[in-house]
């Protein structure tokens, strides 16, 4: 078990963060796109 | 390998839970492309007259059979299937299985009567004052009693269990499986009051009139976790199964994906509000609060996405992986069950983001009843949801069956046209509802359509027909399955990753129910008692019954 672990504690998830930052602008990207529509409606749709 | 034996008489069950379950995808999808048609012009449903009398019924018809007996059945067989191979023992009362199964099974019979005679044309949300022909309710109660009875078949076996391992902790696949179950069995306490206490008496004529807020009420305290009644089991093989089978990877955190499963548990059901955002009748500061406890949900979110993603990542450089995102290329794409379920991933990314934006409080009034919405949905339980249940489904088959899946490379090829066609498909329905096309309207029909809707509208289509051959291939790829003659070797391999970490170092408290159940408990009082208690106090069973169709 403590090599296993020894071993698994070398690996850092970078691709992941990656992933996850790319998934973080998208998010607010679409997220704005579609308030700029809210907006550009005006107040009361 | 060395793996426990799942009994015959369990995988008889099994595999009678997958069967009725693909054969209501089969029906169900064949409606699902008849809208998408009549979206883009083409309407088959005037050659269907004699048999299917309009849009609306085809469009129930797709959404129950999809979106409530596909999902349920296999849901129910695959978390039967993880609680007996997770704990490593049978059910310990087959006999309450069944019943429970056939249960289920009498409920769609009974449900379906109504909706093939147009008797129960009332979409798969039947809101009142839609009035629906009795044995729909009645159809429905069963499947969802049916449900809690196999629910209770399965704490029953984790109860043994628990008692010949009291410092145990519970295997991962059969403890998500069983958090997924409770999850089932406290949301949908909505829907049953809903018909037992309004719905089914009116409709039997006992009560002249329903009251259309509270009926809504019940539904979405129901309607929002039954998402992560979909999705949940997707996430069990996507934490605990996908990551050995694309590279030999391993769970990346056993202590962070059980405390992700207790945080849904916890925060799913009383959120409900955000999709009655422009109800009137709720007070804002309900609806602001659940808009609230929404976003809280994005935290268990995004750890799943963390997890299963350094999981795979993990397989993946392990087997020579690169780069920022070039290791993604180092997965095992040649495999069907995971092609469908990385795929199934990626769109669940912008389906993710979809979510966000509909619970946004102010930006939903932009999406509300569009078709931003089914667009959304279908990149969730259409295909975060269905396209992983096929991918599991492909390693599942043939393990039950003891037959080798045939043609893999056609599995292969299933899931990336349905990939491609959803792209189409939901991309242009995202679009639409930004252009305020609404939702649950033959368009071809509406006289209102701007000259600009129009080449989405044909792609609505063309996704259509895609996504019509790729669940063609799927239904193929299984008869072939079923009925192959080669059998396999040796007992397919269930495949369960190992945790990178000790499951014993797990904390106990992860481990542990009553602070969680008594939380979730404590949660849904706080956050719908006051509001339900005002609705009931003022009930208004006014509404009378209407058919529209």
């Amino acid at each position: 078990m403590a090599n296993k672990k020894g071993n698994d504690e070398e690996f850092h998830p970078t691709g992941t963060v990656v992933v996850l930052v790319i998934f973080v602008i998208t998010l607010i990207a679409i997220w704005a796109t579609i308030y700029m529509i809210l907006v550009g409606r005006g107040g009361t749709l | 390998m060395n793996q426990y034996q799942v009994p015959t008489a369990e995988k008889k069950l099994i595999g009678s839970h997958i069967l009725v379950a693909i054969l209501a995808l089969a029906l169900g999808s064949f409606f699902g492309p008849l809208q998408a048609f009549e979206h883009a012009g083409w309407d088959f449903y005037v050659y269907l007259k004699p048999l299917f009398k309009s849009y609306y019924q085809g469009l129930t018809v797709h959404g129950v059979l999809n979106a409530l007996v596909w999902t349920t059945f296999f849901i129910m067989g695959f978390l039967t299937f993880n609680v007996v191979f997770g704990l490593k023992r049978p059910l310990k009362n087959m006999l309450l299985a069944k019943v429970g199964f056939w249960m289920m099974v009498v409920g769609v019979v009974a449900a379906a009567i109504p909706i093939l005679a147009n008797e129960a044309t009332v979409l798969f949300t039947f809101y009142p004052p839609l009035k629906a022909n009795w044995a729909f309710y009645v159809g429905l109660t069963l499947v969802v009693v049916g449900s809690w009875v196999e629910g209770w078949g399965m704490f029953m076996t984790y109860t043994a269990w628990r008692k010949e391992n009291k410092d145990e902790r519970t295997p991962f696949i059969a403890f998500a499986s069983l958090v997924t179950a409770l999850l089932w069995q406290i949301c949908t306490l909505g829907v049953a009051v809903e018909i037992l206490t309004m719905l089914l008496p009116w409709s039997l004529g006992l009560i002249d009139g329903v009251d259309p807020l509270l009926a809504r009420t019940y539904f979405w305290f129901t309607g929002h976790p039954l998402v992560y009644f979909w999705l949940l089991p997707a996430y069990i093989s996507w934490y605990a199964m996908l990551p050995k089978q694309a590279g030999g990877g391993k769970m990346f955190s056993d202590s962070l994906a059980r405390l992700s499963f207790w945080m849904f548990l916890v925060l799913s059901t009383p959120i409900g509000f955000h999709h009655q955002y422009v109800d009137p009748g709720i007070p804002p500061i309900w609806k602001f609060l659940h808009s609230m406890l929404t976003f809280g949900v994005f935290f268990p979110s995004m750890m799943t996405a963390f997890t299963v993603v350094a999981s795979l990542e993990y397989g993946a450089r392990k087997n020579g992986g690169k780069g920022a995102l070039a290791w993604i290329g180092k997965l095992n794409w040649n495999d069907p069950s995971v092609a469908s379920q990385l795929l199934a991933g990626i769109l669940f990314f912008f389906g993710g983001i979809g979510g966000l934006t509909n619970a946004s409080y102010n930006v939903n009034l932009v999406l509300h009843n569009t078709a931003f919405i089914p667009g959304h949905f279908h990149l969730t339980v259409a295909t975060a949801v269905t396209l992983s249940f096929i991918g599991i489904s492909y390693w599942l088959v043939p393990y039950l069956t003891g037959r080798k899946l045939w043609q893999p490379k056609w599995a292969t090829i299933q899931a990336w046209v349905w990939f491609v066609g959803m792209i189409i498909f939901s991309n242009s329905m995202h679009v639409l509802g930004l252009l305020g096309a609404p939702r649950r309207v033959p368009l071809n029909l509406a006289p209102y359509v701007p000259e600009e809707w129009n080449s989405r509208l044909f792609q609505v289509g063309l996704g259509g027909a895609i996504l019509f051959i790729s669940g063609t291939i799927y239904l193929v790829v299984m008869y072939m399955t079923v009925t192959n003659k080669q059998r396999v070797e040796k007992e397919v391999e269930v495949p369960i990753a190992e945790s990178m970490q000790d499951p014993a170092a797990t904390p106990a408290w992860l481990d542990r129910w009553a602070p969680w159940v008594y939380g979730s408990i404590a949660l849904i009082v706080v956050m719908y008692g006051p509001m339900l208690f005002e609705l009931i106090k003022n009930i208004s069973l006014t509404s009378p019954g209407f058919r529209v169709w």
